[in-house]
């Protein structure tokens, strides 16, 4: 009963979602918008709830129940397991795209209302599409005969709390920037785009979208980071990259709505990035679900699925780039603005940002141009990323420090000299701290602290001092990437390395730690069994720190081997222990990392979440305002 | 110049959406990674035996023949798709194909094989993966094509498909 229930569901969303398309292409009938806008998101909901109850009573007549879950796993995971398989996971990004949709809705009044239909005309054949991709190459509610006893289980890879919340929230960052992307595409047919404030609808999306997807890149890192036992958080591999392009472009889309807000200049450019931001999440999507590229996150593969992908991407984006060709020409004004202004700044560093973007896109489709010219395979990996992507970023964070002090329009050079010394002494001074008590032997980590530095102590001075002239969303993200650069400084630069066999009772050291092998135990969790290493760290002066306690995993239902990384964190190091292969004679594989200043990226990219939040909830009050 | 420059990232989108449509559409396998040990000698290797009792030890299997090896697993789906195809080279080719079980249970494989039915002649047990890792194994399934001079001719990872199948049949044929 659930599938046929579920699959009528979806085709009743293709109906609304074709309904509204109608509707607001013909301009006419207005009243039954409502009904369709809310149709569509309540049936949308119900699919996406029907595949929830049919995982969490581990029905198994559904093809996609059997292959991903199983009765023995823990119910939390039964829900999870909804999106974390290719067909429920477009289940969800229907379900977003639709909440996008009634959002869009909702900002409907009698001055905007032709500008608002036009919006909803694109969202909705945006709409259209997907589900038709899900019913035809991806239906989640596909049945299967005769009705297997259990399901095969689930990767327990992926049975982590960080996973589990993490796709829910980038694809809110991905499917956000589908309203930014309808409404330039709006704005570009729109006739008389000088009376209506486009951009100002715009932020807030654009906003919400980028603060989600930054939370969820940093909950993926954090489930590298903790599940996968390398030790690390980011790999650039394909999929990590096709989540850090959008971004990128949502950073620089977000800082140019501003002075377009402000100067009512870069209107061209921003509608050039907003249509960007979402083709690049849309391509990123084909990347990781054609089996075009091999990466350790790829999803099945299925060639049908990369030709509807691609054949979508192609209408969207070559229409909506064609039109940008005709139509951008209007939006050009001649306001030439000073280099050494806010809005100057802001401009350098957009520019900043959209060249790292197109080094990380060249480095991951580059092999895939190579191969289509010479047929020989390459593989591009992390020097190329850090040999590239770091030089461009130690300028635009230099920037990013002094951007906000500057003044709209034109800077006093003298008086901005006044502005930053206050910044400029306590970032030598903690730097020569830095120098001082800790010796570092990089001159990379040493750069790298400096830039957290100064971007630390200006915006905790704008904080300080309460000035009102600052968002201070703004000011709290900034001051979170400060933090986050302060992480990712410490763990990349000076995280140090142990790879060693040990047996009972050796030792060994890794810095000032001393790390003891006690025992091996075996032990059972509620779906798996493992082998637990108990390791008791001492530092320098014997004093007792803490029990590492890293687990070999055996799932028996899926056959799959996991390593649990033992981890001890404080906010100035982690100690990251993993126990690999090994037996009682001849000793354990034993591998130890020391990271230093991991946590603070963590809180960082909590603290960019939070002020996100903040500036969103600001963007929503202006715009209740523009409403009235 | 300004009016010229707008059209540039139209060109960018369609030369990249191109370049995805050929590679998508060429006869193209991302799985199919290039081994180091093609034209090489297979790994030698020393194994438990799933039905017989007799160790089997490669040396003694590969050299005569042309053979094909085929890493799998009960617990991998794809190895259930492609078993049909394992099955067929087995009765239309009569080749001699070795099952190299990886990570597995003895008693479910045997299960296995008795209800879906044994296309292998010899089946060693690789119990800790260490075949797979020296073989290079990538993902099982897994299949190798070895010549009668104990040397590996073709790799293909991942599920044989009916291209694949077609493929491994015409090499077998250019080999044999």
């Amino acid at each position: 009963m659930t599938p046929l229930l579920g699959s009528f569901t979806i085709w009743l969303s293709l109906f609304f979602c074709i309904f509204q398309f109608i509707i607001t292409l013909k301009n006419k009938n207005i009243k039954y918008l409502h009904l369709c806008v809310n149709g569509l998101l309540i049936s949308s909901l119900i699919s996406f709830l029907l595949l929830m109850y049919s995982f969490i009573i581990s029905d198994f007549s559904i093809l996609n129940v059997f292959q991903n879950s199983h009765t023995t796993k823990p119910l939390f995971y039964k829900i999870t397991a909804v999106w974390g398989n290719h067909e429920g996971s477009m289940l969800l990004w229907i379900l977003v795209l639709t909440l996008f949709n009634f959002f869009i809705f909702k900002l409907i009044d009698n001055k905007n209302s032709s500008f608002i239909l036009k919006t909803l005309l694109i969202q909705s054949s945006i709409t259209i599409g997907f589900i038709l991709f899900t019913i035809f190459t991806s239906n989640p509610f596909q049945k299967i005969f005769p009705t297997p006893e259990n399901g095969l289980g689930f990767n327990p890879i992926l049975q982590d709390p960080a996973l589990a919340i993490h796709p829910p929230l980038l694809y809110i960052g991905y499917v956000g920037f589908s309203a930014a992307f309808s409404m330039s595409v709006a704005t570009l047919t729109f006739k008389n785009h000088q009376n209506i404030l486009w951009y100002s609808y715009m932020k807030p999306f654009v906003m919400a979208a980028w603060t989600f997807l930054t939370i969820g890149i940093a909950l993926g890192s954090i489930w590298a980071y903790y599940e996968l036992g390398w030790g690390g958080w980011w790999f650039w591999d394909p999929v990590e990259n096709a989540s850090f392009m959008p971004w990128l472009i949502g950073t620089a889309l977000l800082h140019s709505l501003v002075i377009v807000e402000k100067r009512k200049s870069l209107q061209a450019w921003v509608l050039l990035l907003s249509i960007l931001a979402f083709l690049l999440s849309v391509i990123g999507t084909f990347l990781v679900r054609s089996g075009i590229l091999t990466s350790v996150h790829t999803f099945a593969l299925d060639p049908s699925r990369g030709i509807y992908i691609l054949a979508f991407t192609a209408l969207l984006g070559g229409y909506s780039l064609i039109l940008y060709g005709i139509n951008s020409k209007k939006f050009f004004n001649n306001n030439y603005f000073n280099s050494f202004s806010r809005e100057g700044s802001i401009l350098i560093n957009n520019i900043f940002m959209v060249v790292v973007c197109a080094t990380v896109f060249l480095g991951t489709i580059y092999p895939l141009i190579i191969e289509a010219l010479t047929s020989n395979k390459i593989s591009v990996g992390e020097p190329y990323f850090n040999s590239t992507v770091i030089p461009i970023m130690i300028p635009a964070i230099l920037i990013m420090g002094i951007a906000p002090l500057l003044n709209w329009g034109k800077e006093d050079k003298l008086k901005i000299f006044k502005k930053i010394a206050p910044t400029f002494l306590s970032t030598i001074g903690m730097t020569i701290f830095i120098l001082i008590a800790y010796k570092p032997n990089s001159v990379l980590g040493v750069v790298g602290i400096i830039l957290a530095f100064w971007i630390i102590s200006n915006n905790l001075l704008i904080l300080i001092k309460k000035n009102k002239n600052y968002s201070k969303g703004m000011i709290i993200a900034h001051l979170g990437i400060g933090l986050l650069i302060l992480g990712i400084t410490g763990s990349s630069t000076w995280q140090e390395e142990k790879i060693l066999k040990m047996n009972i009772n050796n030792q060994v050291q890794i810095k000032k730690y001393n790390i003891i092998f006690e025992k091996i135990n075996e032990i059972k969790g509620s779906n798996y069994v493992a082998l637990q290493g108990k390791f008791l760290v001492y530092d320098n002066n014997k004093k007792f720190i803490t029990e590492l306690r890293p687990e070999n995993r055996f799932y028996p239902i899926t056959n799959i081997f996991t390593t649990e990384a033992s981890i001890n964190t404080n906010l100035f190091r982690d100690l990251y222990m993993v126990l690999g292969e090994g037996n009682s004679e001849k000793g354990w594989v034993v591998k130890i990392y020391y990271n230093p200043l991991v946590m603070w990226i963590w809180l960082g990219a909590l603290i960019i979440f939070l002020g996100g939040l903040i500036s969103l909830s600001n963007n929503l009050k202006k715009l209740q305002v523009l409403s009235k | 110049m300004k009016n010229r420059l707008i059209i540039i990232p139209l060109i960018f989108f369609l030369l990249i959406i191109l370049t995805f449509f050929y590679l998508l559409i060429i006869e193209r396998n991302p799985s199919e990674i290039p081994s180091n040990l093609i034209n090489k000698e297979a790994p030698y290797f020393k194994a438990e035996s799933l039905f017989k009792d007799k160790e089997f030890i490669s040396s003694e299997h590969f050299g005569n023949e042309v053979i094909l090896v085929n890493f799998f697993a009960t617990w991998c789906k794809p190895c259930l798709d492609e078993h049909e195809f394992i099955k067929g080279f087995s009765n239309k080719k009569k080749i001699k194909i070795i099952g190299i079980n990886y990570k597995d249970n003895p008693k479910k494989t045997i299960k296995w094989l008795k209800k879906l039915g044994n296309p292998y002649s010899n089946i060693p047990l690789d119990k800790n993966g260490r075949i797979a890792i020296e073989w290079g194994v990538y993902g099982i399934p897994e299949t190798y094509l070895i010549n009668s001079k104990g040397f590996i001719k073709y790799r293909h990872v991942g599920p044989i498909t009916k291209k694949i199948y077609k493929k491994i049949n015409l090499l077998i044929d250019e080999i044999k």
